[in-house]
């Protein structure tokens, strides 16, 4: 039977600045987001009237204008850890929302993307230094660095390593860059163990406007650990614009095969983020361009079963246990979807 | 319809005192100051600015689609519009520009900027007419573009190489705000090296020896001596003046060839298009060619203009400051004007594809080189870079600098049929604390 559902917006709160990231407190309708103002803050959406709350007040934060790209909750969800621009990880206390660590140049370049091992006891950072590294997710302590990208484009510009993502089981982390450039890490033995090409999603202009755009954005495994989800925008004619639709590819990342490649026929922009249903039954991207969307693919058809608009951009989403909601953060805006049976 | 020159009005005059300065300034200044039947000849002032002006040349830059000044010349760490990049310290105490620009912020002490254009155009075809020539065009009066005016100005009568050439490889915006020399006539327009940094048709053929095609010049000469003997017209100048060219150009065709750099210049300027094509500007400018246009297209960053810029911009600091470092080495830093600047700049809000629209409200500018005060920064926008807040200036400030920097009296004329035609609009002065 094919999967039919529909997403509605129930909450919306408006903001001056941009959520980059966002993490949900399990068991919540609690979420955590990073700003363009370089502060984390914390809301909580069940409240009469939710309020995005700065933490520690603002007296730490990150650099105002280093976009806090990345958040995570590991260590039993004890810790939040954030990353931005500003190059810095900074490690939360999440019960008293107080900076316990910070490292100050955690990365030589922008930090794209945050993100917490299942277990929560490893963080994985990305960055335009295009290298990942692992941390320990409660003190902060650097474990490992995974280099499997080109510092540089083809075309002799800076490339950028853009999101990662770990397997449910932890053993597996995949990080992709904007040539669409994927690699597979064996977590255990930080090996790289396979390699995959989205370059699809990558457009050089060589003669209209000589630079680039696109790269992939987003990556998501499939619960059972097969498939690997890779999110961005197909190739684009005027790069002045996110001019091309959002565009997915699924791989059998084992195999080395490309499953299928789907590409919105409503929507432009690009693909910022995946996930899986905890079950696989439906795989949720979420991004936009001037517009937000969010597309449902069904694995099994590996077919669009719903697109529909976004209240904004999306960066970041998180999703409920029971995945009847939905918790989007974007431009402008933070807001609240439910998904129900269509 | 006509012109004036700098002196009598009379384009013979014109070309007479050309070849006067040429010649003397090829013998030296002693030689000069002993000519002094000729000097009394032509006005003293008028004598010691063509002097100044001779083998003065400039390089623009040409960012087109519009850079944004947020991420160059005027960031605003910090602020809600100021975006993600971080301000750097320059060598100048308490001027910062983006961080993306750190070899410039090097060399800030040689560099000035200009923080306060508003042009109050944000058209890309519009802004492009109004930035190349100083002005809009009039309904009934099309301008020269600030090349044609340079190389007439600047160029030598008797050249053997083009006093204008323009890059433009990229094809988004090359017909933007088109160039054009208007009443100056074609003698002033570009030379466009759009798809080949080769001009095309200059090689000798094949199948004419270099003997023949020598005495082939010799024939049209003769003939072309004999037809003129008593016929001394602005027209058979022309026709002369057009041949010597050709052959200049013919003769010139090294020039043009970017194989004829050692090597590790040409990794100074780096493997990119831009780069390379400085890199053939300097040529140009080293063999006497008066105006040299690069485009850089196309910075139009409606979506990602945070990564756009990240790709764009480090490499205009690349190209900017081996530019200034090898004009320096070769001692034509001074004579040579680099002038930075598109036809707008940038929103300061960002919009939801974190992209930056169209602004001509309040932008930047950078120069450096030949007339320019180093270190100097003109004018001020407000913390959200939102409007000018002091020094507010236009295109045609912008010109008047330029010219007034490579020697160029912005107030002169031309004439257009009876009509005087300024150089700039009448009440339009230079930007005096930029220039040395």
């Amino acid at each position: 039977m094919a999967l039919s559902l529909t997403i509605k917006e129930e909450k919306k709160l408006s903001r001056p600045d941009i959520f980059f990231s966002l993490a949900r407190v399990p068991g919540t309708h609690q979420v955590y987001c990073g700003s363009s103002d370089g502060a984390v803050y914390f809301t909580d959406l069940q409240a009469e009237k939710p309020e995005p709350v700065v933490l520690d007040g603002g007296a730490v934060r990150h650099r105002p204008g280093g976009y806090v790209t990345g958040l995570a909750l590991a260590a039993d969800q004890s810790r939040l850890v954030s990353g931005a621009y500003d190059r810095q990880l900074i490690w939360w206390d999440a019960a008293s929302r107080k900076p316990v660590h910070a490292v100050a140049n955690a990365h030589a370049k922008w930090i794209r993307k945050v993100v917490a091992s299942p277990d929560g006891k490893l963080i994985a950072s990305v960055a335009d230094d295009m290298v990942c590294r692992l941390w320990d997710g409660y003190s902060g302590a650097l474990l490992a660095e995974l280099r499997g990208h080109e510092a540089e484009t083809p075309h002799h510009y800076p490339s950028m390593l853009f999101t990662c993502a770990f397997s449910a089981d932890g053993s597996r982390l995949a990080t992709a860059d904007k040539t669409g450039r994927l690699v597979v890490w064996d977590v255990p033995s930080q090996q790289a163990i396979a390699t995959l090409d989205a370059s699809c999603m990558y457009t050089w202009d060589p003669k209209q406007r000589r630079h680039s755009i696109g790269g992939v954005r987003s990556l998501a495994f499939s619960p059972d650990g097969r498939m690997l989800a890779a999110g961005g925008i197909g190739q684009i004619g005027n790069i002045d614009h996110l001019g091309a639709n959002a565009r997915f590819r699924l791989f059998d990342w084992e195999k080395g095969e490309t499953l299928a490649e789907i590409e919105s026929p409503e929507f432009k922009g690009l693909v910022e983020r995946l996930a899986f249903h905890p079950q696989g039954q439906w795989l949720l991207g979420c991004g936009g361009d001037h517009g937000g969307f969010a597309i449902v693919i069904d694995p099994a058809t590996r077919k669009i079963a719903y697109e529909g608009k976004a209240p904004f951009h999306v960066h970041d989403f998180a999703l409920t246990e029971s995945s009847d909601r939905i918790i989007v953060a974007g431009h402008n805006g933070l807001a609240v979807k439910q998904v129900a049976a269509a | 319809m006509s012109e004036s020159s700098f002196f009598c009005g009379t384009p013979a005059h014109d070309i007479s005192r050309r070849a006067f300065l040429s010649q003397s300034l090829a013998i030296g200044s002693g030689a000069l100051l002993g000519t002094t039947g000729a000097i009394h000849a032509l006005d003293e002032d008028a004598v010691n600015a063509a002097l100044k002006k001779a083998g003065r040349s400039v390089i623009l830059l040409w960012l087109a689609g519009g850079s944004s000044q947020l991420e160059t010349w005027d960031p605003k760490p910090g602020r809600p519009t100021g975006g993600p990049f971080d301000a750097i310290p320059t060598s100048v105490p308490g001027v910062h520009i983006s961080e993306l620009m750190p070899k410039m912020a090097k060399r800030m002490h040689r560099t000035a900027i200009i923080r306060s254009l508003n042009t109050r155009d944000g058209g890309h075809g519009t802004g492009a007419e109004m930035m190349l020539r100083g002005r809009k065009n009039e309904a009934a009066l099309q301008y020269p573009d600030l090349g044609a005016i340079v190389a007439k100005e600047l160029g030598r009568a008797d050249s053997r190489v083009p006093g204008y050439v323009s890059f433009y490889s990229q094809t988004e915006g090359r017909g933007s705000g088109k160039l054009s020399p208007a009443f100056l006539g074609a003698r002033y327009a570009p030379m466009n090296l759009d798809d080949s940094t080769m001009p095309p048709n200059l090689s000798r053929l094949e199948a004419i020896s270099d003997l023949d095609h020598r005495d082939r010049a010799r024939l049209r000469d003769l003939l072309s001596a004999r037809f003129a003997s008593g016929r001394e017209t602005e027209t058979m100048r022309s026709h002369a003046s057009a041949y010597a060219r050709v052959h200049g150009l013919m003769s010139s065709e090294p020039l043009f060839d970017i194989e004829q750099e050692p090597q590790w210049i040409r990794d100074q300027y780096g493997p990119s298009l831009f780069g390379q094509q400085a890199l053939m500007a300097r040529r140009m400018v080293e063999a006497g060619v008066s105006f040299v246009r690069v485009s850089r297209a196309w910075w139009d960053s409606h979506g990602q203009n945070f990564e756009t810029h990240a790709e764009m911009v480090p490499e205009l600091d690349h190209v900017m400051a081996t530019l200034m470092d090898d004009l320096d080495q070769r001692g034509l830093l001074e004579t040579t004007l680099v002038v930075a600047y598109g036809e707008f700049g940038r929103t300061p809000s960002v919009n939801a594809s974190l992209g930056r629209d169209h602004f001509a409200d309040a932008w930047s500018a950078a120069l450096y080189g030949c007339g320019i005060q180093g270190g100097a920064v003109w004018g001020k926008t407000d913390e959200d870079g939102r409007k000018v807040v002091e020094g507010e200036v236009g295109a045609g400030e912008l010109f008047a600098t330029i010219l007034a920097a490579v020697g160029i009296d912005p107030n002169r004329e031309y004439h257009v049929g009876v009509r005087p035609v300024p150089l700039v609009n009448p009440g339009i002065l230079p930007i005096r604390s930029l220039l040395a």
